[in-house]
């Protein structure tokens, strides 16, 4: 065991912060999804030609072929050096793209991995619907298959960036009839295909980042499912269990930061002289660094056996609930100034208010307690 | 950068693990056998910090690790940390001092304590006829002395340090103790026709008790790691490591004492065993608010 990185991922990890503190954008990343996607197109595509994107992507689809460690590194110093959120590449980037390269065809990933890591195609993800949210099993969309085509009715929502997007990884049910998690299938949709209408929706922070999408008589080529009709469920949860693992790395190292800058601000202040503030830092001080100490481990484990290990969903519980007590002690430092928030302000209040979704996407944090509980300590299983 | 223990840690720590298991098991916590202490001697845990054995703070942690898991002794922690600071090879006292009198736990037997004041190691000589009773922690002996001893600095600050990250470690097995009793309980008693379990108020009490731990552990293995590079940030991320790893150990063990309903609360159950070890171990190198707060590690 040792906390040391070698000569050459020190190497590496000077050679991202060279080129980000040079290429770092200046401006800012805009709000909404719909003014950022050419900010989000064109910084995917420098990352891209400089050879950032998809760091341990395999080489011929475009990425590096690197370790999930030197990964690691470089969100690192992405967090450091304040560089902007990936915003609508986010899904193709972190869900989209590692689903394509563990489960779809030859022809798939060669067309569709190139374009996402160069920021050409953007994602979203039409797992939830109306009436299945945490019981994801409870998927209505249905497709009929109609000679090489499926023919696909239904509704998605909460589907994030589906307003910009040019494909969708979409789960619908492909078995008439069929229940829960069996006869569902998972589609590379066509998000300009007629018969589709993206409704955005606004967040309580002023953003309009999601959507809900209506499908009537949607048409999607047969060869575009993925992993095999009816293997829907199983392609999913490698995307969700993915999601658990490394994909918030970048945000960890910017709760590190904004802790600091909360010390910072509360000594400023004299606030810290306030004993439960004061308490309440020294707190998160340990605990951003205990998530570090917790994804160093998980990477490892990922390096030793190519699996992220069992606690990867206790990262995921952890690192939302602090972030949100991080947001919830910024807002309190700020006093009644808290009050002048208005929407299209992108400050501690905007965090604060979007923060409230990391407990509730990708799995709530009942649904992650059920998980540990029933997974990692054998409870018996109450659904 | 390698969080996982490596194949000798691993068997060091299934050594351990086994042979608390046939040979100090939790259970007999409050009637540990005469020879307990010369049979830990023997097989090395006592003795495993001196330099002359070459094994890193990591490995020490993970040992200590499995021995807090089964309430090893509290002043293992003292007399381990003196083989490797004074290279006395005798059996240690540990000292908690305090504004009007100075605590000596498991004295019995021994001739110097060591402990820490205002963040230094010091180490102090121990009067021949201790009167040494009970504590809170029922595994551990206390005696008050009267008046205060004379304390030797030793100079070192990696002392202090060593200390607080090997009683961190045995918090932190205590956190793991913790959570395995509620939920092997959690999954044996049964009411309303099914295990307790099974309820999510129950099931999601023990998942907040296996996130606990599991943050304990991970900050313990990176604060071990860090004593091992040397860097500055050794203090930092140690304090971090006891700061998380005693809030673990109290937390878990009151969740414990609630999952196990009436039991829970009898002399004759062993929750309050971990409940009472976890008190004791917050008052033995506890973290400095300061350091947690200043260093931006
Ligand atoms: C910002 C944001 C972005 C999102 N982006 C996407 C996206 O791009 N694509 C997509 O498909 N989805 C997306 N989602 C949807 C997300 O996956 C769902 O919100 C989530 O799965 C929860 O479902 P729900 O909102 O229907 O809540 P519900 O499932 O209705 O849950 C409501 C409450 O009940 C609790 N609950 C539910 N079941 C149980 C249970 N068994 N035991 C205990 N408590 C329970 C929940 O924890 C929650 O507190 C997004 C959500 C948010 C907030």
């Amino acid at each position: 065991m040792d906390c040391n990185f070698s000569p050459e991922e020190q190497q590496f990890r000077a050679q991202c912060r060279d080129w980000l503190y040079a290429n770092v954008p200046s401006e800012k990343r805009p709000l909404n999804a719909i003014e950022a996607i050419d900010f989000d197109k064109a910084w995917q595509r420098r990352l891209f030609d400089a050879g950032w994107a998809g760091i341990n992507w395999p080489a011929e689809y475009g990425g590096r072929g690197l370790s999930i460690v030197q990964q690691v590194i470089w969100l690192e110093e992405y967090a450091h050096a304040h560089a902007p959120w990936i915003g609508a590449n986010f899904v193709g980037i972190n869900h989209g793209g590692p689903t394509l390269i563990l489960n779809a065809s030859e022809e798939q990933k060669a067309w569709h991995l190139p374009r996402i890591l160069k920021g050409e195609a953007i994602w979203c993800q039409g797992f939830s619907e109306p009436g299945a949210g945490s019981d994801l099993a409870g998927i209505k969309t249905h497709a009929r298959v109609d000679g090489d085509e499926l023919v696909i009715n239904g509704s998605k929502i909460w589907t994030s960036f589906a307003h910009v997007a040019d494909w969708q990884e979409l789960v619908v049910r492909t078995e008439e009839g069929s229940q829960r998690h069996k006869g569902l299938s998972w589609v590379i949709c066509d998000m300009h295909a007629p018969g589709i209408t993206v409704r955005p929706i606004a967040k309580m922070s002023g953003q309009v980042e999601f959507a809900q999408v209506f499908y009537d008589d949607v048409r999607i080529p047969l060869a575009n499912v993925v992993g095999g009709l009816g293997n829907g469920w199983k392609v999913a949860m490698s995307t969700l269990s993915f999601e658990r693992g490394t994909g918030f790395i970048a945000d960890q190292v910017k709760q590190s930061q904004e802790v600091s800058e909360l010390i910072e601000r509360a000594r400023a202040t004299g606030m810290i002289r306030d004993d439960r503030i004061a308490e309440q830092l020294a707190q998160m001080r340990a605990e951003v660094a205990a998530l570090q100490a917790m994804t160093y481990r998980n990477i490892s484990e990922v390096a030793r056996t190519g699996q992220p290990g069992a606690e990867a969903s206790v990262i995921r519980l952890f690192s939302a609930e602090l972030g949100q007590r991080i947001e919830r002690m910024a807002v309190l430092l700020l006093g009644e100034a808290m009050l002048d928030f208005r929407y299209g302000d992108d400050n501690a209040v905007a965090d604060y208010l979007r923060g409230f979704a990391a407990t509730i996407a990708g799995g709530s944090s009942q649904i992650q307690r059920d998980i540990i509980g029933e997974r990692l300590l054998g409870l018996p299983k109450s659904r | 950068m390698d969080l996982t223990p490596n194949a000798d840690q691993e068997a060091f720590v299934t050594a351990t693990a086994d042979w608390c298991r046939d040979n100090m098991p939790l259970e007999n916590a409050r009637e540990r056998s005469p020879d307990l202490w010369t049979q830990m001697r023997e097989m090395g845990w006592l003795g495993m910090t001196h330099t002359d054995l070459g094994l890193d703070h990591a490995t020490e942690a993970l040992v200590f690790a499995e021995l807090g898991r089964h309430l090893a002794p509290i002043g293992a922690l003292s007399t381990a940390v003196a083989r490797r600071w004074t290279g006395t090879e005798r059996r240690v006292g540990l000292v908690i001092p305090a504004a009007d009198t100075v605590r000596i736990l498991d004295g019995t037997g021994a001739s110097l304590a060591l402990g820490l004041r205002d963040g230094d190691a010091f180490t102090c000589a121990l009067p021949a006829e201790l009167a040494s009773a009970a504590s809170l922690d029922p595994s551990a002996t206390l005696a008050r002395l009267a008046s205060t001893p004379a304390l030797t600095p030793l100079g070192e600050p990696r002392a202090a340090l060593h200390l607080q990250l090997l009683a961190a470690a045995y918090a932190v097995g205590c956190a793991d103790a913790a959570r395995d009793m509620a939920s092997d309980y959690a999954k044996m008693r049964q009411q309303f026709d099914r295990p307790i379990g099974w309820f999510q108020a129950i099931k999601h009490l023990c998942a907040d008790m296996a996130v606990r731990a599991a943050v304990a552990r991970s900050q313990l293995y990176f604060a071990a790691c860090a004593l091992d590079a040397g860097g500055a940030d050794a203090a930092f991320h140690i304090a971090a490591a006891k700061h998380l790893a005693d809030q673990a150990a109290v937390e878990n063990s009151r969740a414990n004492v609630q999952i196990h309903g009436a039991i829970g609360i009898t002399d004759e159950a062993y929750p309050h065993f971990c409940l009472k070890r976890a008190h004791l171990l917050t008052f033995v190198a506890p973290a400095s608010r300061q350091i947690l707060l200043d260093d931006a590690a």
